[in-house]
């Protein structure tokens, strides 16, 4: 075992984890969205 | 390669063995060697689980990939932002709490030591193999591209890692990854630039993505349903989760990097930003091959990319007929491609649509000509060598010799996460645990050392005799997926099922590992999916001998 610090913070920005984890799933729904639309746009 | 080239390449080179023995210093505890003493940054732990996953076949393969079938492979990633958050919410506040070295040190702490020495041994077996593949594989394209025995590209790549590994421990291998991280991004962006300013002055950006779109190169995404294809929008979002929670939550290679963080939200922040980077920078990858895809419409590929094969089939007999049809295949598209631009320009519809197909039937009879072409030869599958072959003989000098850095960090980068690691489990989880219980720190230390030392060994003469393997390397190639599932599945029931006990867990991993097997040699299923499967497969076994147990129908 190791004898490291186990210190738990909050996140950075966004006051909370749960809202950075809502903030990433959105960023890759976004990212999905944004491959379609630019496979359609150039996909004939 | 040209005298800058080298000046690049070996700069780069020694500019990382030198910076990883600079940050590797102090290393002289057990807990330095192997975590850092829990002091990273998250920024470090961030990039270096992005150069342990990102291997240097992946960065050859990838842009050839993209080449012959489009950026369909982007959809494989869709899961790991997915995965990301829930080890982030999951594994790595675990981790952190139970104070441990490996991800299967807990699971003797939640479970019994039989359940780590198996899922320790999987992960020693499934690495081993991996790591000396990976090699193997890099060394062959890099062997054939720059001419060089396989033995010196080998022992250049795998000596320097063990070098500032041996001696620098984890700080050594997480520093360098971040500088190796560094020299890849380099490395994509100015691959990006060149390929796009090397097309023809006629053919826009915009032209270029006209002519990648209608050839199918720019399909990102599929939204069908089918077990049987491999990257659809539900393979890369369900059987790519369970493949990134495998990864990065069980497998050592990953797992060590963020147990090194100095606190838990270090290291989650370090999950976090591979969850927002990873995609884009692979977008960027395939986006590169589909440019590369677009400059070989004007100027004429090779009718293979692969030299020594090419060289080979020349001697055949259909050789001049087959290279005379590809002759004529490529003017035919390179005419309809610049017939279709023009239709395109003109803003007609109908007359563009006809153009389109017009593009779509001569590159299909580049393709057939080009299967005709890959049937002569031993080895007929060159995606590998398509963007090296575009590199070496296209990009300016100094670009080429940055790409090939670049190239060296990424197999580097991974080689050393995962001798790391391999050493780690074996000392931690083998040694310290069944052969010398109480042992002195400096001896613990030593063993690690040594085991990093001997894993490199064994990855530089599994790399030096693969070839001699033959099928077996076929067999091992999909490694990962045949194991990862099994190995998910025990730390999900550690996780979320504080009821199951050991030997449920036991033979739950038996029962995984059968099922994935089965699922392998049996079924059409895509590997993608095999994760799921021996994770289920495992969790319901554990709970169903659990409770049998519990009610007395079963003695554990």
């Amino acid at each position: 075992m190791t004898t490291g610090p186990q210190r738990d913070e909050p996140p950075p920005f966004w006051g909370s984890w749960r809202r950075v984890y809502l903030g990433v799933l959105l960023y890759l729904a976004t990212l999905i969205g944004l491959f379609w639309a630019f496979a359609r746009a150039f996909t004939r | 390669m040209r005298p800058l080239d080298w000046v690049v390449l070996f700069g780069s080179l020694a500019g990382i063995v030198t910076y990883g023995l600079y940050k590797g210093r102090g290393s002289d505890t057990v807990n330095q060697y192997l975590l850092a003493g829990k002091t990273m940054p998250w920024y470090a732990m961030a990039l270096s689980i992005m150069a342990t996953q990102a291997s240097a076949i992946t960065f050859i393969s990838t842009t050839g990939q993209s080449y012959v079938d489009g950026m369909r492979f982007i959809q494989f990633y869709f899961g790991l932002p997915v995965a990301m958050v829930i080890l982030s919410a999951t594994a790595v506040p675990i981790f952190h709490r139970a104070n441990v070295y490996t991800a299967y040190e807990y699971l003797e702490q939640r479970f019994d030591a039989k359940t780590r020495a198996l899922v320790s041994a999987v992960f020693l077996i499934q690495r081993g193999l991996a790591c000396g593949l990976a090699l193997y594989a890099t060394a062959i394209v890099l062997t054939v591209l720059l001419g060089w025995p396989d033995w010196i590209t080998t022992v250049l790549m795998t000596g320097l890692v063990i070098l500032y590994t041996v001696l620098g421990g984890v700080k050594a291998v997480t520093w360098t990854d971040v500088q190796q991280m560094l020299i890849i991004f380099a490395g994509l962006i100015v691959a990006l630039l060149t390929a796009i300013l090397l097309l023809p002055g006629e053919v826009s950006f915009l032209d270029a993505l006209a002519l990648a779109g209608a050839a199918g190169r720019l399909n990102a995404v599929d939204a069908s349903f089918n077990l049987r294809t491999n990257y659809t929008l539900w393979s890369g979002l369900i059987g790519g989760t369970f493949l990134a929670l495998s990864y990065f939550g069980t497998d050592q290679s990953q797992v060590q990097r963020y147990l090194t963080g100095r606190s838990i939200a270090q290291s989650r922040l370090s999950l976090l930003f591979n969850a927002v980077a990873k995609v884009p920078m692979q977008f960027v990858i395939l986006f590169i091959g589909a440019i590369v895809f677009v400059f070989f419409v004007f100027e004429k590929p090779p009718l293979l990319f692969h030299p020594v094969e090419l060289e080979k089939i020349r001697g055949r007999a259909e050789f001049a007929e087959v290279e005379a049809r590809y002759s004529r295949a490529f003017d035919q598209r390179r005419g309809a491609a610049m017939d279709f631009l023009r239709a395109h320009r003109g803003g007609d519809p109908i007359r563009t649509a006809r153009q389109v197909e017009e593009y779509r039937r001569a590159q299909k009879e580049l393709d057939a000509a080009r299967a005709q072409g890959a049937g002569l030869a031993e080895k007929g599958n060159d995606t590998n060598y398509i963007f090296l072959t575009f590199v070496t003989r296209y990009m300016p000098a100094g670009v080429v010799g940055l790409i090939m850095a670049a190239i060296f960090a990424a197999a580097m980068s991974s080689v050393s996460a995962e001798i790391n690691s391999l050493a780690t489990v074996t000392v931690i989880d083998i040694y310290k645990r069944h052969v010398r219980k109480a042992a002195s720190d400096r001896e613990y230390l030593w063993a690690s050392r040594l085991g990093t030392a001997f894993w490199g060994c064994y990855a530089m003469a599994f790399a030096q005799y693969g070839r001699e393997l033959g099928s077996l390397i076929e067999a091992v190639n999909r490694v990962g997926s045949l194991f990862y599932g099994a190995m998910l599945g025990a730390f999900v029931l550690a996780f979320f099922f504080p009821r199951v006990r050991g030997t449920a867990a036991f033979l739950g991993v038996l029962a995984g590992e059968a099922a994935i097997f089965y699922a392998h040699l049996f079924t059409g299923i895509a590997f993608l999916w095999y994760n799921v499967l021996g994770c289920l497969v495992v969790v319901a076994t554990g709970l169903a001998v659990q409770r049998a147990a519990e009610r007395g129908r079963m003695r554990l």
